[in-house]
């Protein structure tokens, strides 16, 4: 009982720190509910490529292309275009299980507001590494990827300045190969996945859960150089302006993920096995 | 100083002493060898004068050769020899001695004298005589002794001849160590009075050979304590021949003996024994001296024996009676030993009688003549009176054209004559060789036709029995066939059906073989069947191995791909473009082949093909192949498939 006394304190003097915060920064502008509100969820529908492609023994070059939609008041989850990214990245193979990778994301952001006057296009930089450790359990894998993001965000109005923030996201996710005893090709897997997405920087007063997402998706192997996978996300955060306000979301996810080699044979043989 | 007179006279006479020798040295210009030398079987060290005359090397002066070596004797035995004696003008000449031993030592040593010595065993021959142009001359004896602890223990071979440059002369005297033989020649070498052979145990001569002037007469021997004399060449022959005293006479003797049905001990063993071995002691001596210059050494003793020519038509008569008899003796043999024969003649009548005919024929007509031609091979023929020799070779009188036999089958004996077509022709009953060279001809026609028989009723019997061995062998592998193709494990229809055709294939053509009459072309179909049985068996192991062999192109077509998104290994399959034409062109169209029917001789190509085609797999996994499987997506006939995979097909396309 004592415990959960003291929980419940600590929790309270968070709120309050938070509170005193917001009044403090943000007086004239938001304020805090005495309740969390929650959004509507916003029903979007998203088309990710990923690829890895191998450059050398350790080297891949990580390139994705991810179309986000989302609803307009006529057509749910795939009424207009919301983003555009592109992701590219050197990755760095330690070993079969672990994987590093650095580079930079240029997204286009479009106005989505139908009401708004402001700038249809802005476009959005970041700095990103990530580090992914893979573990097998049985029959299945489960990965661990911590992901670490620079980014420079822009309003969609005139003039408006870059805002830097930082993103600190760990996702868990798992791959349970439903037909076969491994993942090989032919294979159909389902993975349930589970991403926190924490953000800092001097512009995020409260809201430091930008998103967390929780989606499940059912996936393909065709082959080992080609994986398709599709599935729904649920995901919810604090809105940047009050962190007292959640918003949620509900995502279509299609993924097609390839890794090819363009790497001449004679390199590639020697080197498959990296280190076993 | 004054010098006298006489002291210088002496210094001139030194002089021209010592000019004289300076020339004369130079005129001889006699050189010496010193080193090893190899003669026939003898290597040792050798010493030796030689001059050499245009460009020829000429033995002069005293030769030697010896060997002995310690270390042998001591370990385990040493063959010795010393050659020693002169040569003149490469002519063996003067006082010469031999030495050969073979020896062992006890191992025991002894020092006595500042000298070690070492106590041997073995066996010393010891040959010395002189030499007059390489021909003996004087006596010559040649002693066997076995020495026993460095000491003669027993004379185990002594002869003593004379010789006047090389012809045996007066008397000689050879012993071994229970023989001894003692005789005398002429001058001119002729054997002549009594020759004695003593055994050393008895006591006087045991068998006593009379010549007169090399021609024998009598022979005496003792027996039981009884003095036998048997005859020998009592009237004098009209011709007669002067001959060495060797095995060929000793031949000779024997048989005149023989002709002469009352007396039927062998003669002359024992001299001959002691004669032939006292010429291999003589021969060892000539081939170490002709090997270096010029000698004939064999001591030959001469006698005389009948002489009967031949004339040189009855020589030409013999020469074809060599060659008539050569190739009925071939016919008769092979048949007297065929298996076959040997068994048919148990139940059939025909073949008993004929095999008895021919056992005949050899044994009455060519095992005779046999002798007589063996007899011309030996040379010794033509000291033999040829009627009495032909008639002491058909004691029972010759045969004549009609040749009975008796044959027993079924437990039934019954009696048949055998006589050839143009019998009447022939008259071989005289004792001369024209006679002979009829009944050789007449053996030789009675073979022929007993061959055309024969070999006539052995092949179509060998036939008939190679015939069933076929077709049990056409049976079984029918059997195996359909027990391959029922048990194989195959994974796909056309793989099942291709199996299939193949057995009802077997099936139709052993139907198809049933129906055919006669025993050629019974047999000519039976044995090529029995091929295309063994390649249907070979084409349904390939089939029956498809699935196996996809297997491992399969695995073999893997590579291990490391998956990002998954962090795992992963197979992959590679060559795609290759594997799929191999499983969906090239293995439909090898079972289209079989299922559409095959002619037996398109099944060894197929299933050649087919096993090229999987090694090709194999390989093509390890080679280059873009460029092939680029031209790959572009085809699906399977002969450009094949063209593209560098098979070459040899199946004949079926419209």
């Amino acid at each position: 009982m004592k415990g959960r006394y003291k929980n419940t304190a600590i929790l309270v003097a968070f709120l309050l720190m938070y509170c005193t915060q917001g009044f403090t920064q943000e007086t004239n502008e938001e304020v805090l509910p005495p309740f969390s509100e929650f959004k509507d969820p916003k029903t979007r529908t998203w088309f990710n490529t990923y690829g890895n492609i191998r450059i050398s023994k350790r080297l891949f070059w990580v390139a994705q292309t991810h179309f986000r939609f989302e609803e307009t008041e006529e057509t749910p989850f795939i009424g207009q275009i919301g983003q555009v990214y592109n992701r590219h990245a050197i990755g760095y193979i330690y070993n079969k299980k672990i994987n590093a990778a650095l580079g930079g994301v240029m997204r286009i952001n479009f106005n989505t507001d139908e009401s708004s006057t402001d700038r249809n296009v802005v476009p959005e930089f970041r700095i990103w590494h990530q580090y992914q450790f893979a573990m097998p359990v049985y029959s299945a894998m489960i990965y661990h990827r911590i992901r670490i993001e620079h980014r420079w965000t822009q309003g969609f109005e005139e003039n408006s300045e870059y805002i830097f923030r930082n993103r600190w996201r760990y996702m868990f996710r798992a791959k349970i190969p439903l037909n076969n005893h491994k993942l090989e090709p032919k294979t159909l897997y389902v993975s349930p996945e589970a991403e926190l997405i924490m953000q800092s920087g001097r512009a995020v007063v409260g809201s430091v859960m930008e998103d967390l997402r929780l989606t499940t998706t059912l996936g393909y192997i065709l082959t080992p150089r080609l994986t398709v996978a599709g599935g729904l996300m649920y995901s919810q955060g604090q809105t940047l302006e009050n962190a007292g306000v959640f918003k949620q979301n509900l995502t279509l996810r299609f993924h097609l993920y390839f890794s090819p080699d363009f790497r001449r044979v004679r390199n590639k043989l020697p080197a498959i096995h990296l280190n076993d | 100083m004054t010098y006298s007179i006489p002291h210088c006279l002496r210094i001139i006479l030194n002089l021209i002493f010592f000019g004289f020798f300076l020339i004369s040295a130079r005129a001889q210009d006699n050189l010496r060898y010193e080193g090893p030398l190899t003669i026939g079987n003898y290597t040792g060290d050798a010493t030796y004068g030689y001059v050499v005359s245009n460009g020829d090397t000429i033995l002069n002066g005293p030769f030697r050769l010896k060997r002995a070596n310690l270390d042998a004797l001591l370990q385990k035995q040493d063959y010795s020899f010393d050659f020693s004696g002169r040569y003149v003008n490469d002519y063996p000449t003067g006082f010469w001695d031999f030495k050969f031993g073979e020896f062992k030592s006890n191992n025991e040593s002894q020092v006595i004298d500042y000298q070690y010595r070492v106590a041997v065993s073995g066996i010393q021959e010891e040959a010395s005589g002189n030499l007059v142009k390489g021909k003996p001359d004087g006596t010559w004896t040649y002693t066997v002794n076995r020495i026993e602890d460095s000491e003669v223990s027993q004379t185990l071979f002594k002869s003593s001849i004379l010789f006047d440059k090389g012809v045996p002369q007066q008397s000689f005297r050879i012993e071994n160590d229970s023989l001894t033989l003692a005789g005398r020649f002429l001058r001119n070498g002729l054997a002549h009075d009594e020759w004695s052979l003593f055994e050393s145990t008895g006591l006087g001569a045991a068998e006593s050979w009379f010549f007169d002037d090399g021609l024998l007469h009598k022979i005496q021997y003792e027996l039981d304590g009884t003095l036998t004399t048997i005859p020998i060449y009592q009237d004098r022959p009209n011709r007669t021949q002067i001959v060495n005293l060797d095995t060929r006479y000793i031949k000779v003797l024997t048989i005149w003996q023989s002709l002469d049905q009352t007396s039927s001990t062998s003669i002359g063993g024992s001299m001959q024994y002691l004669l032939s071995e006292n010429a291999t002691y003589y021969k060892k001596i000539d081939d170490i001296l002709s090997e270096l210059g010029k000698s004939s050494f064999l001591p030959e003793f001469k006698v005389k024996v009948p002489y009967y020519p031949l004339t040189d038509n009855e020589e030409r008569t013999l020469d074809s009676i060599t060659q008539q008899f050569e190739k009925a003796k071939g016919a008769s043999d092979s048949f007297l030993s065929d298996t076959q024969l040997n068994i048919l003649k148990l139940s059939d009548e025909e073949a008993a009688y004929l095999y008895a005919v021919t056992d005949s024929i050899s044994k009455n007509f060519l095992n005779p003549i046999a002798r007589i031609l063996e007899y011309r091979e030996q040379e010794v023929l033509r000291h033999l009176p040829l009627g009495a020799l032909i008639e002491s070779l058909w004691p029972d009188g010759k045969p004549t054209t009609n040749i009975r036999v008796t044959i027993t089958l079924d437990s039934i004996t019954k009696e048949k004559n055998f006589e050839a077509s143009n019998a009447k022709g022939f008259q071989f009953s005289k004792n001369n060789v024209a006679s002979l060279g009829e009944l050789m001809d007449y053996a030789s026609i009675c073979m022929d036709s007993i061959q055309q028989v024969l070999n006539k009723r052995l092949t179509n019997e060998k036939r008939q029995q190679e015939l069933v061995a076929i077709e049990e062998r056409l049976i079984a592998q029918q059997q195996q066939l359909k027990m391959f193709v029922d048990t194989a494990n195959v994974s796909s229809n056309a793989e099942r059906k291709a199996l299939n055709q193949l057995k009802s294939l077997a099936d139709a053509e052993l139907t198809e073989y049933a129906s055919l009459e006669g025993l050629e072309p019974k047999l000519k179909d039976a044995r090529d069947l029995l091929d295309c049985f063994v390649v249907y068996g070979h084409l349904a192991r390939s089939v029956a191995i498809l699935p196996a062999n996809w297997k491992t192109i399969q695995e073999k077509y893997k590579d291990r791909i490391w998956n990002p998104f998954m962090a795992t290994l992963m197979d992959e399959e590679v060559k795609k473009r290759i594997t799929s034409a191999y499983r969906k062109v090239l293995v439909p169209y090898f079972l289209a082949k079989i299922s559409l029917g095959l002619e037996c001789d398109e099944v060894e190509p197929l299933n050649a093909l087919m096993q090229d085609t999987y090694q090709r797999m194999l390989e093509l996994r390890l080679e280059n192949t873009a460029k092939l499987e680029r031209k790959l997506r572009r085809t699906t006939d399977p002969e450009t498939v094949l063209e593209l995979f560098g098979l070459t097909s040899t199946l004949k396309t079926k419209e």
